[in-house]
């Protein structure tokens, strides 16, 4: 089992106010993350691993006990859902990784899962035939 | 780096096929019936509709005739043909994919999809819809345009409109819009919350309204504009809001995908003066059924024993919660792009909720006044 992950392809993701907004286009399953959620969502992205986001939060809050438990709850969750996938070893952002904090206090990551777009796929189904990526693209 | 000729023969090319041998029936169904069309601008952009054979003419011309102008040049930005094989006589030609079944009260739909161009075919209501949204093109089929389904009806054309208009940077977006003077606030939330209800009751209380159910959103100048004129109701929302037989379309309340029957509602009819083409968006407003009151008033009871709306304030990342994701599941396609430009949105303009009152009129109120507020 790899140690690392990737944002799931079919997953599309903003962060706003500091809560990231996830939405699988593969189910219609949408889903929040506030607290310090968003920014393990950041590192993941970048390509950190369990480890390295354990380091990353302690760098940034301190030696918080909480963190290591929470960021392996978190992490059984993103992979459930799908919004995060195993993934080969990959150039982590090591910026923000090595990030010192500038005093904000933890919080525990919050995770909200919305399933009622669900019907939605349901009743008006896809069968894609064939696909290209990216389609159609806005006019430059 | 571009295809090989090959590869782009291979599969991807089902779809241009499909797209231009739909387009050549349009062709010989309006040479063989006769035709007509409807020049119109929307969202800004000029757009003709042409019909062959008189059943599409008849069934989707009306919806679309507030938006009539006529064009400055001949061959305008976006063309969507409309042909139906009942009035024309001339039939599609044969699928390039496997047909598949669509259960009872559903409407699954096979798409195909190149650089160029995309094919969705509804297997509930054989609707078939081709478009090369960046030639500004596009060619909508039914079997029978007498016996329209009620989705086409409420919402026509909606994935010819969906794929040309976001080629060109309009995102169709699941949401209603109303307002004053020219600004006024996006109505968001899924089916059922209440958009349509709230968005009707500000017409008939004097506001401006775009749309109940679905806007062309252009981000950059926050802008919202009209698609058809036509609004969605339940038969108690009707009641409640007391609309006039007139304003109801004769097919009167019809089942729908999504849950209870609804019937369409003439903006026109309902509210002369109302229906606007375009508003400034100043604000989002995320209507929600109430948890302090029944959402009906019980015999008897009278509107001033029960609360009133109340409006607040609430996160960018709650208005993107209800305004991204039936805008993006239901669109199908573009979600990336969808989220970041609806993303820019909240970021841009504040949020609200609206709890609301079972008093239509209250909630209309409460909206004029968080609209004459917001400048």
């Amino acid at each position: 089992m790899s140690e690392y992950f990737r944002i799931g392809p079919e997953i599309v993701h903003e962060t706003v106010d500091g809560e990231v907004i996830a939405i699988d286009l593969d189910n219609g399953s949408y889903y929040s993350l506030a607290g310090s959620g968003p920014l393990v969502w950041e590192l993941l992205a970048g390509g950190a691993s369990e480890a390295e986001l354990r380091d990353a939060l302690a760098a940034r809050f301190g030696a918080i006990e909480a963190i290591a438990g929470d960021v392996s709850v978190l992490l059984g969750q993103l992979r459930e859902s799908g919004l995060i996938v195993e993934a080969e070893r990959e150039a982590g952002n090591a910026a923000l990784m090595a990030k010192a904090g500038d005093g904000e206090a933890y919080e525990t990551p919050r995770f909200e899962r919305y399933t009622d777009m669900k019907d939605y796929f349901l009743l008006d189904p896809i069968h894609e035939v064939d696909s290209a990526g990216g389609w159609p693209r806005p006019a430059a | 780096m571009p295809a090989s000729p090959a590869a782009a023969r291979a599969g991807a090319d089902l779809a241009d096929t499909y797209f231009g041998q739909l387009g050549e029936c349009f062709e010989r169904a309006a040479r063989a019936a006769g035709g007509g069309s409807l020049d119109l601008e929307m969202a800004g952009l000029p757009l003709r509709l042409r019909f062959a054979g008189a059943g599409l003419r008849k069934e989707l011309l009306a919806p679309f005739e507030h938006l009539a102008t006529p064009l400055a040049a001949a061959e305008p930005a976006l063309a969507i043909s409309l042909f139906d094989t009942a009035s024309s006589g001339v039939e599609p030609p044969a699928p390039l994919w496997d047909p598949i079944e669509a259960p009872p009260g559903t409407n699954p739909v096979v798409r195909l999809r190149s650089e160029r161009a995309c094919v969705l075919a509804a297997a509930g209501s054989r609707a078939l819809t081709a478009a090369a949204p960046g030639a500004g093109a596009a060619v909508f089929h039914l079997p029978d345009a007498t016996a329209i389904p009620a989705s086409e009806r409420a919402a026509p054309i909606r994935e010819a409109l969906q794929l040309l208009m976001a080629a060109r940077g309009r995102l169709m977006t699941h949401a209603g819009a109303i307002g004053r003077g020219g600004r006024g606030v996006l109505l968001v939330g899924r089916g059922g919350s209440g958009k349509s209800t709230l968005a009707l009751s500000c017409a008939l209380a004097g506001l401006e309204i775009v749309a109940d159910d679905y806007v062309l959103l252009e981000p950059d100048s926050l802008t919202a504009h009209a698609m058809q004129s036509t609004a969605k109701l339940t038969e108690d929302s009707a009641e409640r809001l007391g609309v006039p037989a007139a304003a109801i379309d004769s097919a009167g309340f019809e089942p729908t995908l999504e849950g209870p029957a609804k019937a369409l509602v003439d903006l026109r009819a309902l509210a002369p003066g109302a229906l606007k083409q375009q508003l400034g968006l100043r604000a989002i407003v995320a209507p929600m059924l109430s948890l302090r009151q029944p959402a009906h008033i019980a015999g008897g009871r009278r509107l001033d024993d029960v609360a009133p709306p109340l409006i607040r304030r609430i996160s960018a990342a709650e208005g993107l919660r209800a305004v991204a994701p039936s805008t993006i599941v239901q669109s199908g396609f573009g979600g990336a792009e969808s989220l970041t430009a609806l993303a820019g949105l909240v970021r841009r303009v504040p949020s609200y909720a609206l709890d609301l009152s079972p008093d239509p009129a209250a909630n209309a109120a409460a909206v004029d006044r968080l609209v004459a507020g917001l400048g």
